[in-house]
């Protein structure tokens, strides 16, 4: 589908103007709650576990470019770095785009920045790879196995080289955090990873993070948003039901 | 975009090469001291405009009724464009991703640390790929190609397809330990895996192929056992994780394009 048809674009507009409700509101003050993410959670522990054993941590960003996922990524590692710094904690960082390279380069130089010592910044340890999927993911099991990381976290969009990843990191001992919105790798990573934040968790790793209004507020739009679409599947059912497939309501939820 | 105006078309490849890299200093140098001159208390507020400016065409682009016939609105081309214009700006940033190659291994081989010989081998390997690669484009001939396939798929191609290979040896570890029977989850998924692969294979149609195929006791056979489990149980919580995902897409869309999110990755002020 190249463009909006009329019920796409109307859901569309409602799904918007329910997150950005949220978030208006939110930052005129209003107190929202959000339950405990167990994996989000881990993220401080696992930084005082390598903090513990003065061994450094591996964070991945996935395969993808600078999309919506590496976005949310970046946004993770942005919190991560500030506690490894606060920690005086080793951080490497391999990428596999040199767009994510450049953005994660600036971020932890930022983070330690923050936390009052820029000289413990290391630009050897934000590295690019390569982009190809195999020569990276072979890059990234060479440094969890050279340098022995004691904290392994993997955010982001992958490929087939998730297992790859994470089976090494847990054969060297590591703590494991990993999110993703790639659905077909989530089985790989629930399997091998001590925590794994899935589906729409990924997405609210920031707000769980930051607790900044705004993102917190987003993230209750985005619950009142999955209502509407469980209202929606749960009309398009019953209309199908009493009505028969070829009722022409159907016609409205219908994307294309 | 100079070099079109500069360079007449069937003219050598070195003079539109040499235009290419023209425009992009002449308009990089342009744009960057543009930037220079906008006072930093501005330079959010630019980042802003031109975020929101460019979000806008893609959305519009996507709401705007299409022509039916081409397929197209009056922001299509539009939308290719600023497509493109991100693509020059990837191509960029490629060149700061091998300097930090180049500066890694290089730093590493000039003090021997622990392991230089692979920032050697780095070396050769980057060189004769890029010899070899040049040799190929600029003086094609039987050799050049040859040359450039024995690397290409005799030795890249062939190094990834090993290290693809090698999940299947990590899928029978990380199997074994999802399905060792700690908890009643484990035992259900255990259950529901061992069904479901049985389902795949002959031996498991063979194994109840003694169940009639139509009526109440086909549904017990193995294959449509699995067929079920997939299709049913399964589907539903992959559909129900992307409802959440695609949601949770849409709301950090919707932030990043009205730069609401700035917060989460630069303390700064721009």
């Amino acid at each position: 589908m190249d463009h909006a048809t009329v019920p796409v674009a109307i859901l569309l507009g409602v799904l918007s103007f329910l997150i950005l409700y949220k978030i208006f509101s939110a930052r005129r003050g209003k107190e929202l709650y959000i339950r405990r993410i167990a994996g989000l959670s881990a993220i401080d522990e696992a930084v005082g576990r390598a903090t513990e054993m003065g061994r450094p941590m591996l964070f991945s960003p996935g395969l993808d470019g600078l999309g919506l996922p590496t976005l949310q990524a970046l946004s993770i590692l942005k919190h991560i770095t500030s506690v490894a710094a606060k920690y005086r904690t080793r951080i490497i960082v391999p990428t596999r785009d040199s767009v994510v390279y450049t953005i994660a380069e600036e971020i932890s130089k930022e983070a330690y920045s923050a936390q009052g010592v820029p000289e413990q910044y290391n630009p050897d340890d934000i590295r690019y790879l390569s982009d190809d999927q195999f020569a990276y993911a072979s890059g990234v099991v060479g440094i969890l196995n050279r340098e022995k990381v004691a904290s392994n976290f993997m955010f982001g969009y992958f490929y087939a080289e998730s297992l790859i990843l994470a089976e090494t990191g847990h054969q060297v001992g590591a703590v494991q955090i990993a999110g993703t919105p790639a659905i077909t790798q989530i089985p790989f990573f629930i399997t091998a990873a001590d925590y794994t934040i899935i589906g729409d968790e990924f997405y609210a790793a920031s707000a769980y993070l930051s607790r900044e209004p705004t993102l917190l507020g987003s993230l209750v739009g985005q619950d009142y948003a999955k209502a509407v679409i469980v209202f929606i599947i749960l009309a398009g059912a019953a209309i199908s039901s009493i009505f028969g497939m070829d009722h022409s309501w159907l016609n409205w939820f219908k994307s294309g | 975009m100079l070099a079109r105006f500069l360079v007449q078309p069937g003219a050598p490849q070195w003079q539109w090469i040499l235009a290419v890299l023209g425009d992009f200093l002449i308009l990089g140098g342009a744009l960057f001291a543009l930037l220079s001159l906008v006072p930093n208390r501005y330079r959010k507020t630019l980042v802003v405009i031109l975020t929101f400016l460019a979000g806008l065409i893609y959305s519009v682009e996507f709401f705007w009724p299409a022509d039916p016939e081409t397929g197209k609105n009056f922001l299509t081309d539009l939308r290719e464009r600023v497509g493109e214009a991100t693509n020059v700006v990837y191509a960029f940033a490629l060149g700061l991703g091998v300097y930090s190659l180049l500066r890694f291994h290089a730093v590493n081989l000039i003090r021997k640390r622990p392991g230089w010989h692979n920032n050697l081998a780095f070396f050769i390997a980057f060189a004769v790929m890029l010899g070899v690669g040049f040799w190929d484009y600029l003086r094609p001939s039987q050799m050049s190609a040859n040359a450039f396939n024995m690397l290409f798929m005799g030795v890249v191609a062939a190094l990834g397809a090993t290290m693809f290979s090698t999940i299947g040896f990590y899928i029978v570890s990380a199997a074994y330990r999802a399905f060792r029977i700690r908890s009643g989850e484990a035992t259900l998924m255990l259950a529901a895996a061992f069904i479901v692969m049985i389902g795949q294979v002959p031996v498991g149609t063979y194994l109840t192929s003694g169940l009639p195929s139509t009526g109440l006791a086909s549904l017990f056979r193995f294959e449509n056992i699995s067929y079920w489990i997939l299709n049913q149980p399964n589907m539903a919580a992959w559909r129900g994780m992307s409802f959440g995902i695609e949601i949770g897409a849409l709301a950090m869309a919707l932030r990043t394009w009205l730069s609401l999110e700035r917060g989460s990755f630069f303390e700064k002020e721009l």
